[in-house]
């Protein structure tokens, strides 16, 4: 077995119109064994910026760390926001310095650009190779069901609510097939003015 | 042709013609259909062991295939009869291929069988088993009692012991002796008892059981204990899931008593622990 | 020093080489089958492939075995080859003993046993049976999978659309409304178009059987070739 299956987990971000949302389950589990149900893995990197760490959970938890860390740095020494482009590369970086021994993580970034409010999403691999789509970027232990799921959903310019209602669907309808995600679930929407985050009412077994 | 005829092969065209040949096929690759018992020989040894090296293509890529499998049942014996509580959730590796399947297989009208472990093998045995206790039926003018039901089933997984079948199964019943309660797997163990739980889920439905358990319960206690028990194991393990149905045997024949969603019993076990808490 | 120096031709290697028998192959391919109320509708994408590399763009991987009962086969296609002439001879042989026809769900139930047969040297096949019930007028075109279940390449990324959209599950107004022909096949078409997306053992086109009481009915539509 994968030891990026040995927690379990499934993640999707999506651009829309002037927004992107980003969103996961909350299982925390060993194996089969569901040991939490409010595990967090999606962390604010920003008021605008948000990044999601599916995979081992030890892992999760120490790359959040180190992100903040280097991204505080970052923002002490220039005096401004990250933006999601430098950060995903900062991110990339970071894990391909463990290029023979890795952190555990498929990374998935999404937030606006803090100058020009412009829609950003990426994911990248355990080593740090970076996706930048147009669309969607899925990750997790689901990310086979993720992918049918968003590829029929999908469609431009969705406006909050719309895609609020398309990445929940994509993200329930997904992990009711994987055995080792979901028992709740969290979707950010990002907008420029606001982030809503909602907890959802999902099958708990 | 002479060089045949010296070596004494007679029916030297016969053997060799096309017709008889796929005639061959036919019979040779459906062997089981005139004894259940007998299933195809691997062109290899040690099949539990074997089989997963030969699963690979020729650029050494995997050949996924996966069995279904994980499970939580259980049963248990009291003043009423057997209740057996099973959840309905089929995956092969963590994909869940099935979340509405029947892991009671309804034997006869005074025998039952639960499922677990690998689908395919439960669903097949199972079959050969109702058959067999169908022919006893004919040929005795009598119902088959538990005991020997269970034993047929144990001695014909027995044969294949070490070959990798995979099942745990219970069977439960009502015979001439009373209500039956017997647990079969196949390692070939075979063992009566009072309570059972089979499966991945089982540790979780053991929990629930043991601590609710007694044998003075009423019916509604005991299919409420059954549901319980299962409704918390599909929580817990991710292998189950899906549907919990309850079944009851009785003297008069077995009974099923409900199906229900999970996502409804979690909401509903849910309000009942918050207003219990908001009443203290 | 000198060691290290030789150089390595392969060709002429006297090192022994271990040799292994591979059985099985992965041709790929995903079936898909909505039930209606009076009718079934199965789809095959038509690409046969191996690898990287692909056999043929125009395969049809649907059989049809009586008027109203059809197998859809994906996986291994040297024993789908072998699995469905078996079926078909001993369909035939059903109907010459019984002077009728097997059921659906006889049909099931017999390839559920002769899939059993090989338990300890699988057919490394997907198999989706579907076609009406004896009444030929209710549902009974229920996919039935049993023993090997490979779900076709794509079957993770189409089954949680179907739950979503044939399922109604996660819905908040679930429609009462039967679901109609036009709808199965254009939810069809739309799941194989996301699979030909995303996996790459399915495409080029599909090919659909629609099987009402009055016989099966043909109908193929093109997907993406890349």
């Amino acid at each position: 077995m994968s030891i990026l299956a040995y927690n379990g987990g499934a993640m999707v971000a999506m651009k829309g119109e002037n927004c992107v949302s980003i969103a996961a389950d909350r299982r925390f589990g060993i194996q089969a064994q569901t040991v939490a149900t409010n595990f967090q893995k999606i962390f604010e990197m920003g008021p605008h910026l948000y990044v999601g760490l599916p995979g081992l959970a030890t892992d999760t938890q120490t790359v959040m760390e180190k992100l903040r860390f280097r991204k505080n740095l970052y923002e002490l020494k220039e005096n401004r926001r990250i933006s999601p482009k430098v950060f995903s590369a900062m991110l990339s970086n970071m894990l391909y310095e463990k290029r023979f021994g890795p952190f555990f993580v498929e990374p998935v970034v999404a937030g606006l650009d803090p100058k020009t409010y412009e829609p950003f999403i990426c994911n990248m691999d355990l080593i740090g190779c970076i996706n930048l789509p147009t669309d969607f970027v899925v990750g997790g232990t689901a990310s086979a069901q993720l992918y049918g799921m968003c590829e029929a959903l999908w469609e431009p310019n969705l406006g909050p609510d719309d895609l609020f209602e398309t990445t929940s669907q994509a993200l329930i309808n997904a992990f009711d097939r994987d055995a080792i995600s979901g028992w709740g679930a969290t979707v950010y929407i990002i907008e420029k003015d606001k982030v809503t985050i909602k907890n959802l009412k999902t099958r708990m077994d | 042709m002479s060089l045949a005829e010296v070596c004494g092969i007679k029916e030297f065209d016969s053997s060799f013609n096309s017709h008889t040949i796929y005639q061959n096929d036919v019979n040779n690759l459906c062997m089981n259909f005139t004894n259940n018992l007998e299933l195809g020989v691997p062109p290899f040894a040690n099949p539990a062991e074997n089989l997963s090296r030969f699963t690979k293509d020729e650029a050494g890529r995997d050949i996924k295939m996966k069995f279904d499998h994980g499970t939580t049942t259980l049963g248990f014996m009291y003043q009423g009869g057997v209740v057996l509580a099973v959840d309905s959730r089929a995956t092969g590796g963590q994909f869940i291929g099935s979340q509405t399947m029947k892991k009671i297989v309804e034997i006869n009208d005074f025998l039952l069988g639960t499922l677990a472990g690998g689908a395919a093998d439960c669903v097949y045995w199972d079959r050969v088993l109702a058959k067999q206790c169908r022919m006893y039926e004919l040929r005795n003018r009598e119902r088959i009692s538990v005991a020997a039901a269970s034993k047929l089933m144990a001695n014909m997984v027995y044969n294949y012991k070490g070959m990798g079948l995979s099942m745990g199964m219970m069977l439960a019943g009502w015979d001439k002796r009373g209500p039956q309660l017997y647990y079969v797997d196949s390692e070939g163990t075979r063992t009566p008892g009072k309570v059972f739980s089979v499966g991945s889920g089982s540790i979780y439905a053991f929990g629930v059981l043991d601590s609710g358990y007694q044998w003075d319960l009423t019916d509604e206690e005991a299919y409420d204990l059954g549901r319980r028990a299962i409704y918390h194991a599909t929580h817990r393990d991710a292998y189950s899931g899906g549907i919990v149905r309850v079944y009851h045997m009785k003297s008069t024949g077995w009974i099923l008593i409900d199906n229900n969603d999970c996502n409804d019993l979690h909401y509903k076990y849910q309000e009942e622990k918050e207003n219990l808490e908001n009443n203290v | 020093m000198s060691l290290l120096a030789r150089p390595h031709y392969p060709d002429y290697s006297t090192a022994p080489v271990q040799h292994q028998f591979y059985p099985y192959a992965d041709n790929g391919g995903s079936v898909v089958a909505i039930a209606g109320d009076d009718f079934v509708v199965i789809g095959a994408d038509t690409r046969l492939s191996a690898g990287f590399s692909i056999y043929t763009r125009n395969q049809n991987k649907l059989f049809p075995l009586a008027k109203t009962t059809v197998l859809g086969c994906s996986g291994c296609w040297c024993d789908t080859l072998t699995l469905t002439r078996i079926l078909k001879s001993r369909m035939q042989m059903y109907a010459q003993e019984h002077n009728k026809t097997m059921s659906t769900t006889a049909c099931a139930q017999m390839l559920s046993t002769m899939l059993y047969y090989k338990r300890f040297f699988p057919y490394s096949i997907s198999n989706v049976l579907v076609g009406l019930d004896n009444e030929a007028t209710t549902l009974s075109g229920t996919a039935k999978r049993r023993f090997t279940k490979l779900g076709g390449s794509a079957g993770a990324l189409l089954q949680p659309l179907l739950d979503n959209q044939i399922g109604q599950k996660n819905m908040e107004i679930v429609s009462k409304e039967p679901l109609s022909q036009e709808k199965a096949l254009k939810i069809l078409k739309d799941v194989f178009i996301s699979a030909a997306e995303r996996d790459i053992y399915t495409g080029d086109s599909v090919f659909i059987n629609i099987i009402t009481k009055d016989g099966i009915q043909e109908d193929k539509f093109e997907l993406r070739k890349d």
